[in-house]
């Protein structure tokens, strides 16, 4: 999008030619920029700042760190406990739980609802981050009612993998746009299997065979791990392969 | 003196982590945050910052917690801590080497305040608390500066540990982006035009990122020491670059 990465620090003054000023849209502001009244714009991240002139917004990129909820983002989360309303979700270690109502799934009424043991995991979207609240979650299209694939995420094993490669399993493009090949080699390799990703960093892989599920989860941790390229991600694929025969 | 290098999220367990090494010190951070706080230090309002000093060899004594003690207001105020309410920002520095005093045996030194490793601990503490991606509002820097002769006219930026054993009186200060002071702790006896002198001497050794070729009016003072925002600025920007390879 942008020609030129622009790294910023945190109070850096940002160029008003990067400032997105669009007649009618209002400017939206991303993570990591802070508004000092009255008229002062502020990184407050170590990133490259971005420029969505189409969306009129700015934000600030970066790719580690822990996970901080924001309205909208789809995110794994592990039942910690129920209660009579709603269920704690746990979306980072040793941070306070979201709030999953038991009424925001598919179809679910009083008495139909599903029951979700501690340990279990779901799919949901946060609708709910504010900094004095705990987050909120759901699992349903609050207006046209449908799950939309949100929902409880059966079998399979969950990975933690960073903030940043979660965001790359993401995009729609990821093998163009992210150089991430390395699903797509394995699926290339014959192997089986399903996988979801939360924006918190967390990788669910789901398959029949065991043995699948673990070599999926390592070949993505260890592409993170060391930041591979594609032809080092390849190269992974073949050597896993190798020894799963 | 060897210019500082740095090693960024270095250990796989931590939200970010820094490994600093300038003047003989090298301090390696460890920054966790934002975590739910425990009950009984929970702030309804704002983030508690927790900096935790360990020392090379031991366990930390009360030198230690007096680093801590002058650390943690300086990080306090470069962090949004309001944004935050009921978090803890861990920050752990562990010191992994201090430069050799040749005059003074480690075993029986009275436990003392070492002005002298502020400015790494704080560098270290920064860089960590960035690539852990909490949000900050500016960053600093801080250096360390000595009064050496009795007429209060020399003064010397980075001493060694000897130096600083000899001075008259040792101070440190620390300096956010934007030239206010961050941090100013002095020790010795001086009067209050040698601390006005430090005080300006401090200002340009940490600020001179700014004034682009301020060096050649930098005269005399601290031309050898390095300009740590710069530093900061150039290792974040290759981490980052790193990090977003497929922008």
């Amino acid at each position: 999008m942008s020609s030129e990465p622009v790294f910023v620090l945190p109070g850096d003054h940002i160029d008003p030619s990067l400032i997105p000023s669009h007649p009618k849209k209002p400017v939206r502001l991303g993570p990591g920029l802070r508004h000092v009244p009255p008229s002062d714009l502020l990184p407050t991240l170590a990133g490259q700042l971005v420029t969505d002139r189409q969306k009129n917004a700015i934000r600030v990129e970066t790719s580690n760190g822990r996970y901080i909820p924001r309205v909208g983002e789809l995110v794994i989360g592990t039942i910690n406990k129920s209660a009579s309303e709603v269920y704690f979700v746990s979306l980072s270690d040793y941070t306070a739980p979201a709030l999953l109502p038991q009424l925001s799934f598919e179809s679910a009424t009083k008495k139909t609802r599903p029951i979700l043991a501690p340990g279990a995991l779901v799919y949901a979207r946060v609708t709910l981050a504010n900094k004095h609240m705990d987050a909120e979650l759901e699992c349903v299209s609050a207006s046209t009612g449908k799950a939309d694939g949100l929902g409880p995420l059966v079998g399979g094993m969950l990975f933690t993998v960073s903030v940043g490669m979660a965001r790359l399993l993401m995009m729609p493009k990821k093998a163009q746009q992210g150089k991430v090949v390395v699903l797509d080699e394995l699926a290339d390799a014959g192997l089986q299997f399903e996988t979801a990703t939360g924006r918190n960093g967390r990788l669910w892989v789901d398959s029949d065979s065991t043995k699948t599920i673990i070599v999926v989860g390592r070949a993505i941790q260890e592409t993170d791990q060391k930041s591979l390229g594609a032809d080092e991600q390849r190269k992974l694929v073949k050597k896993l392969i190798k020894e799963l025969s | 003196m060897a210019s500082p290098t740095a090693e960024l999220s270095h250990l796989p367990k931590t939200d970010g982590s820094a490994n600093f090494a300038y003047g003989g010190y090298t301090i390696t951070a460890a920054v966790n945050g934002p975590v739910e706080a425990q009950r009984r230090d929970e702030n309804p309002f704002e983030a508690l910052v927790d900096v935790n000093v360990r020392p090379a060899a031991g366990v930390g004594g009360t030198g230690e917690r007096q680093l801590e003690a002058i650390l943690q207001p300086a990080l306090r105020h470069l962090i949004p801590v309001r944004n935050f309410p009921r978090c803890v920002i861990q920050v752990t520095l562990q010191v992994m080497e201090t430069p050799e005093n040749a005059y003074v045996n480690p075993k029986v030194m009275q436990p003392r305040l070492n002005l002298g490793i502020i400015p790494a601990l704080l560098h270290a503490a920064i860089l960590g608390l960035l690539t852990a991606a909490v949000p900050m509002k500016t960053v600093a820097s801080a250096t360390c500066l000595v009064i050496t002769d009795a007429d209060g006219s020399s003064v010397k930026v980075d001493p060694t540990p000897a130096e600083i054993d000899q001075a008259r009186s040792v101070h440190v200060l620390g300096f956010t982006a934007g030239r206010d002071l961050l941090l100013a702790e002095s020790e010795g006896s001086f009067s209050a035009d040698e601390w006005a002198t430090v005080l300006q001497t401090a200002e340009k050794v940490c600020c001179r990122s700014q004034e682009a070729g301020g060096d050649a009016e930098m005269g005399g003072y601290g031309a050898e020491s390095e300009n740590v925002q710069q530093f900061m600025r150039s290792v974040l920007e290759a981490k980052a670059a790193e990090g977003l390879h497929w922008r």
